[in-house]
């Protein structure tokens, strides 16, 4: 319990990544996050490669779908897919609302499917369910 | 001038074929079992710019086309040995020869003919250059209009997506910074941010607005049965709010069946009663729903008692995002009678508005009536 939770945000939007910090901010959620930019970046974070030597795992990933080079589609299957990253559980938190990559989401093993609301107070909402549920109530593999 | 061969034997009939031949809007040729052309006429010389002279007794070859020449006789044996009327090289393109060497596309029927115990065959020829012509600029224009839905179906999408994206974030951000900075800031930057705010939010409006005009065509379903009197009390189910809100009264007599986009058609309904409601005048909104037989059509009817307009601006209402009252007195933005119009050409129809300021308005709409083919089975 007094592990600290740590939290890979893959997000291409500066402005959105930097939201979801300061919104972690605002309701004083404590958790470390670590961002990357892209899939590749993301890959690369969780095979510990590169720049990314002593990249911790992560105990949850929160995902965007609409990324350059490789997008969060791929990410998904490709943790998923990987027997030492299949267990981390996955959010998905995009713009998109579209029924198929709802649908292929829940296909490859996400966790949840998350749309980014237009209206900050309801993305507070969604921040304080994250937090209260995923930060404060859920159980993660002992690997991780 | 004519070889005896070719000339068939005179007599009374021969002479009224050669009369109805020459009466014949299109382009005649008479050719013996073969290939000499026997009779002619006028059309035919003008078409090719051959001289009857010169064609008479000379093979039908001359007209075709040098590059298919060669095939020529052994088809013209084909139709002898199976000598009855048809159309020649049907799902092919056919072409003549002119004499200058230039080529027309050509639609020939032929009809076998026995004179004297001699066998010939009439050619019928019309000249296609005209539709060849029309049907090329049609399928351009198909063309043209396949990729126009395209671009507009991109359009829709760059609205729903790419148009929100910065959007969003300008709102997500001025929000947060109200709700860091507001005790912090004086009256007139908090004013700015709650002006910038309803902006975003009214734009997210337009955009989705946008987005439903869009797809009355693009999301459009297929016609089917609809009901409605059902399309009626559904939209006020969906309205029941407003009405009993205005304590509105609305009536309606049985109303007929149509075929149409079942969701769209509700959409019309809602949208023409829901203005009905929304532009009341101090008194009680009355509305009544009708339909009458007009012939081909359903002539459908939406009359209210409520604040009317004038018609100077009779057709400026259906155009999107065009209002005649203020955000304040009156929000929405002007979507409802755009969308209502679209829903109704795309069923065939058209939609109109009669209305006199203080005197209410009527909203009427003419529909195709159902398809027999569609009936069946309701």
């Amino acid at each position: 319990m007094n592990k600290r939770i740590r939290v890979l945000l893959v997000e291409d939007s500066r402005a959105d990544a930097r939201l979801i910090v300061e919104v972690f901010k605002e309701e004083q959620i404590n958790v470390d996050v670590d961002i990357v930019r892209d899939g590749e970046e993301a890959m690369a974070y969780l095979y510990r490669q590169g720049q990314y030597e002593a990249a911790p795992i992560p105990h949850l990933i929160i995902l965007d779908l609409n990324m350059p080079k490789k997008d969060g589609r791929e990410v998904l299957a490709e943790i998923k897919s990987d027997a030492a990253l299949s267990t981390i559980p996955v959010v998905i938190l995009t713009t998109s609302q579209s029924e198929e990559d709802i649908q292929k989401s829940y296909k490859l093993h996400a966790s949840c499917f998350v749309t980014k609301p237009l209206d900050l107070e309801k993305f507070v909402a969604i921040i304080r369910s994250l937090d209260s549920f995923w930060f404060k109530a859920v159980r993660f593999p002992a690997n991780i | 001038m004519t070889s005896e061969t070719a000339e068939p034997n005179s007599s009374l009939s021969e002479e009224r074929l050669r009369l109805v031949v020459e009466a014949a809007p299109s382009g005649m040729i008479m050719v013996d079992e073969l290939g000499r052309v026997v009779l002619v006429n006028s059309q035919v010389e003008r078409m090719f710019g051959y001289s009857r002279e010169e064609l008479l007794g000379e093979s039908i070859d001359l007209l075709v086309p040098s590059s298919v020449r060669a095939k020529h006789p052994c088809q013209r044996a084909g139709f002898f040995a199976d000598p009855k009327a048809r159309a020649m090289g049907a799902g092919r393109d056919l072409y003549g020869q002119r004499k200058d060497g230039s080529q027309l596309p050509v639609e020939i029927g032929l009809n076998p003919l026995m004179t004297d115990g001699e066998r010939f065959v009439l050619a019928s020829i019309v000249d296609i250059t005209e539709r060849k012509h029309s049907e090329a600029l049609l399928q351009e224009k198909l063309l043209e209009l396949q990729r126009s839905n395209e671009d507009l179906q991109q359009f829709a999408y760059v609205c729903s997506h790419d148009l929100q994206e910065p959007l969003r974030v300008i709102s997500n951000y001025t929000q947060l910074l109200a709700r860091r900075y507001s005790d912090k800031l004086d009256q007139d930057a908090n004013d700015f941010i709650d002006f910038t705010v309803d902006a975003t939010r009214r734009m997210q409006e337009l955009i989705n607005d946008l987005l439903l005009y869009s797809r009355v065509d693009t999301k459009g379903k297929e016609f089917v049965s609809t009901d409605c009197s059902q399309i009626v009390a559904m939209a006020l189910a969906n309205l029941k709010v407003a009405i009993t809100e205005s304590a509105a009264v609305i009536e309606f007599d049985e109303l007929p069946i149509v075929g149409a986009d079942s969701s769209q058609l509700l959409q019309v309904f809602q949208n023409l009663i829901g203005n009905a409601i929304k532009f009341r005048s101090d008194a009680n909104p009355v509305i009544t729903v009708s339909a009458e037989d007009a012939g081909k059509n359903w002539l459908f009817s939406v009359k209210d008692n409520g604040l009317g307009f004038d018609m100077k601006y009779g057709e400026r209402i259906f155009v999107i995002f065009q209002r005649l009252h203020t955000k304040e007195m009156y929000p929405g933005s002007g979507i409802g009678l755009a969308v209502c119009k679209k829903i109704i050409e795309r069923h065939g129809g058209s939609i109109w508005a009669e209305s006199a300021p203080g005197k209410g308005a009527k909203f009427s709409f003419a529909m195709p009536k159902l398809a027999e083919a569609t009936r069946v089975g309701i």
